[in-house]
């Protein structure tokens, strides 16, 4: 039971949450009865307000709506319970997102969720593999976690092991300032591998990592730029895998 | 009256083994809702058609999957309806158009004015007044962001209100709704 998760309940059945959160908080659901209760209740009192939004629709819709599914098969029912296929749907669904809006800047949520909106993470973002991330985001077995950071802001670990690799989404409040930059770590039996330093004035990033499945943690730093060959200590967040 | 919803499950069943004349009958209950709802979230009529369709059409295909013990039929569909104009608007943007968009609607539309607008146009009487029996914040919380489709920091932002408040203002706030809506409280 994650309370940090279950708080986003209303946002999720608004659709008001990001990819990344939308895949934890339905990793959430699975393990909590009483909180697809909720959601679902939730969910009949927001269908009433669509209730609400009448519209005439333009009378060619209907027509090609007909036409459409007279060419469309049907999906099958699940065979055995309807959750998984329909999870999946979502997974799926909510990859393809973030890998759609890779190309017109994913990262923007991230970013939007810290006020920050930093140009340079998006074309990074941009450079991001799509593939490979909605290979990664819709892995059965992904794994999402997630750290605050001391200075402000946070970073979110996705991984898995189907896959063997992770995605790092770092989004702090702002740059660090006075010439230091943010540096990514990998750490495997407590020997730290860089995963990239981030430029000056850069608050956030999206780093895919391969191999990342075999580390035991995921670590934030504040270094002097252009960054650091060993991590400084304290540091600036911490992510058990 | 709204529509009774013991027909729209009966003809989702029918759908649901192919009947693409019950399909047709589904699509005159629910299409006017369908495509007001995606396009108060899109704005653009031509976007909101296609999406609008491409719900619709994702009703036929997965209708075999709905499950009456999850929800509601209309629950189902709007869950759908919502969840596809809000991907669309997030993808379709460029960032840097995007964020220009927020920041210009953010600046030019007070949210009160959009609340406003959003609540006058209610067709349904017990939804606008149970809306009235919100907070403030409530209210906006959860239409900026079902109606506009701003996801809860944007929502934070508009409103100048800390994350951690958002959030259950749209969980407390979608609450009341429903007690007010199934007691018909304020109906």
């Amino acid at each position: 039971m994650r309370p940090d998760v279950h708080s986003l309940v209303g946002a999720y059945v608004l659709d008001a949450v990001d990819d990344l959160e939308r895949v934890a908080f339905e990793r959430h659901l699975r393990e909590c009865e009483d909180c697809r209760a909720e959601v679902g209740e939730l969910r009949e009192t927001a269908a009433r307000l669509a209730d609400a939004a009448w519209s005439v629709p333009p009378p060619s819709m209907r027509a090609n709506v007909l036409r459409e599914i007279g060419t469309t098969r049907q999906e099958p029912a699940a065979a055995v319970r309807p959750v998984r296929p329909q999870r999946r749907l979502h997974l799926v669904a909510a990859a393809a997102v973030v890998v759609a809006a890779v190309g017109a800047g994913a990262a923007v949520y991230v970013l939007q969720d810290q006020r920050v909106r930093d140009e340079r993470a998006v074309a990074e973002a941009a450079r991001a593999s799509e593939a490979r991330v909605r290979a990664i985001l819709a892995a059965p077995d992904l794994q999402v976690r997630e750290q605050p950071l001391t200075s402000g802001g946070r970073v979110t670990v996705a991984s898995s092991k189907l896959t063997g690799a992770g995605v790092i989404m770092l989004a702090a409040s702002s740059p660090p300032g006075d010439g230091r930059v943010y540096q990514l770590w990998t750490i495997r039996d407590d020997d730290p591998t860089s995963a990239g330093a981030l430029g000056e004035d850069q608050a956030a990033t999206v780093r895919i990592v391969e191999g990342l499945p075999a580390s035991n943690a995921v670590g934030v730093t504040i270094e002097t730029a252009p960054g650091a060959t060993s991590p400084t200590m304290p540091l600036d967040a911490l992510v058990p895998l | 009256m709204a529509t009774p919803v013991l027909d729209i499950e009966a003809l989702l069943v029918r759908v649901a083994r192919g009947d693409e004349q019950a399909f047709a009958r589904l699509y005159d209950l629910v299409a006017p809702r369908v495509y007001g709802l995606v396009r108060r979230v899109l704005r653009d009529p031509s976007h909101a058609e296609e999406v609008a369709q491409e719900v619709l059409v994702e009703v036929w295909r997965r209708a075999p999957q709905y499950d009456p013990e999850r929800g509601t039929p209309t629950a189902w569909i709007f869950t759908i309806a919502h969840r596809r104009a809000v991907d669309r608007a997030r993808s379709e943007q460029a960032a840097a158009d995007r964020t220009l968009r927020i920041g210009i609607q953010a600046i030019d539309t007070p949210y009160d004015t959009v609340a406003d607008e959003v609540a006058t146009r209610l067709e349904r009487r017990q939804v606008r007044s149970c809306l009235d029996g919100l907070t403030e914040l409530q209210r906006q919380a959860v239409t900026l962001a079902y109606f506009q489709g701003n996801t809860y920091p944007q929502v934070a932002e508009m409103l100048g209100a800390p994350l951690p408040t958002i959030k259950s203002r749209m969980r407390d706030g979608l609450a009341r709704l429903r007690d007010c809506l199934t007691t018909g409280a304020a109906a």
